[in-house]
């Protein structure tokens, strides 16, 4: 029994590390952009590390654009809100998937390898529309 | 009038909100490719598929407007601010590897010297080495294979004085190819490493 609570407890710190794993890069901003990580805010700025489960805000003048590991291409424009839901990125395991929410704001995506190897999995929430991208670019305004 | 107009409605007149929509438009990537989107609403769902095409939601329950094609001067008026924020795209090259090899085609000391350039050009510390292999041999065998393909290109990058620490290593196995093959095929333009400069 206590090998297995220790067997649970590795095993959830290993999900929280794994987790942790940058998954894109912040490559151009215009104040204000903040990036909300487990609910701290940090101000967007060149090569700030982008993870799954981040909230990208953008206030009225600002703008931000991300390059994320498989190469697909985000950009939000001026008071946009936007979640990273899921990013699952193991292509040697065709094991990948991209799915964020767009709450509000414009937006650009020019998808990459996940769009590549599994086109179904690259998909956009919005308040009242799902979005599947079968590559390569999109534009979308959530008003 | 829908119950969810209405609903929008009613709750924009007491909130001072106003319900949302969500336009979407199809435009083509840097190489002049265009793709397909889906966009599904509870009503329906409507595919777009060609250049500058353009759909609209504005109430849930309802499919996707009928698409319509999108001038450039609209698409600038509303993702102007967006589109002249976009990120320049990643450089991509591509080295070729001899069958079943983690040698380099000959021939390929010019693709690495313009890799070596770009990478100083850009000042860029986000670099990813993907290796990949055709679909001859087992899956196992060909992810082992694509990340020693991957490996010997950072260690020749980092003997010509790329920080390693900038580069990481992917292999994506026989997952990704170049041209689409059978299972078991040969096919060299699928043998390679692409590196992707970001």
């Amino acid at each position: 029994m206590r090998i297995l609570w220790v067997l649970l407890f590795l095993l959830s710190f290993s999900c929280v590390a794994a987790d942790q794993e940058p998954i894109g890069k912040v490559k151009t901003y215009k104040p204000e952009a903040v990036i909300i990580h487990d609910g701290t805010e940090v101000e967007a700025t060149i090569d700030t590390s982008i993870y799954a489960g981040d909230q990208i805000v953008t206030r009225a003048k600002g703008t931000v654009g991300i390059i994320f590991i498989d190469g697909a291409v985000l950009t939000l424009g001026p008071t946009s809100r936007f979640t990273i839901d899921k990013f699952t990125f193991n292509p040697a395991d065709n094991d990948v998937s991209f799915i964020s929410t767009i709450i509000k704001g414009t937006v650009s995506f020019i998808s990459g390898a996940i769009g590549r190897i599994s086109p179904e999995s690259v998909k956009f929430k919005t308040p009242t529309a799902t979005l599947g991208l079968r590559g390569t670019k999109i534009l979308v305004e959530v008003k | 009038m829908t119950i969810t107009k209405a609903v929008c409605i009613l709750a924009g007149a007491v909130f001072l909100t106003a319900c949302s929509s969500t336009k979407v438009v199809l435009i083509p990537d840097a190489d002049g490719k265009v793709g397909q989107v889906s966009v599904t609403t509870e009503g329906g769902e409507q595919l777009l598929t060609r250049e500058g095409e353009s759909t609209e939601v504005v109430d849930a329950s309802q499919a996707p407007k009928a698409p319509v094609i999108l001038e450039q001067s609209r698409i600038n008026s509303v993702f102007g601010a967006t589109l002249a924020s976009e990120p320049d795209p990643p450089i991509r090259h591509i080295l070729y590897f001899s069958f079943d090899s983690i040698e380099l085609k000959p021939g390929s000391g010019d693709t690495i010297a313009a890799i070596h350039k770009d990478i100083l050009g850009r000042q860029s510390c986000d670099i990813s080495v993907i290796g990949h292999t055709d679909r001859t041999g087992d899956d196992t065998y060909n992810r082992r294979l694509s990340l020693q393909r991957s490996e010997n290109i950072i260690r020749k990058l980092t003997n010509m004085g790329i920080a390693p620490n900038c580069m990481r290593s992917e292999y994506y196995g026989e997952n990704d190819p170049k041209i689409k093959t059978a299972d078991g095929k040969a096919e060299p333009e699928n043998r390679r490493v692409e590196v992707e400069i970001r």
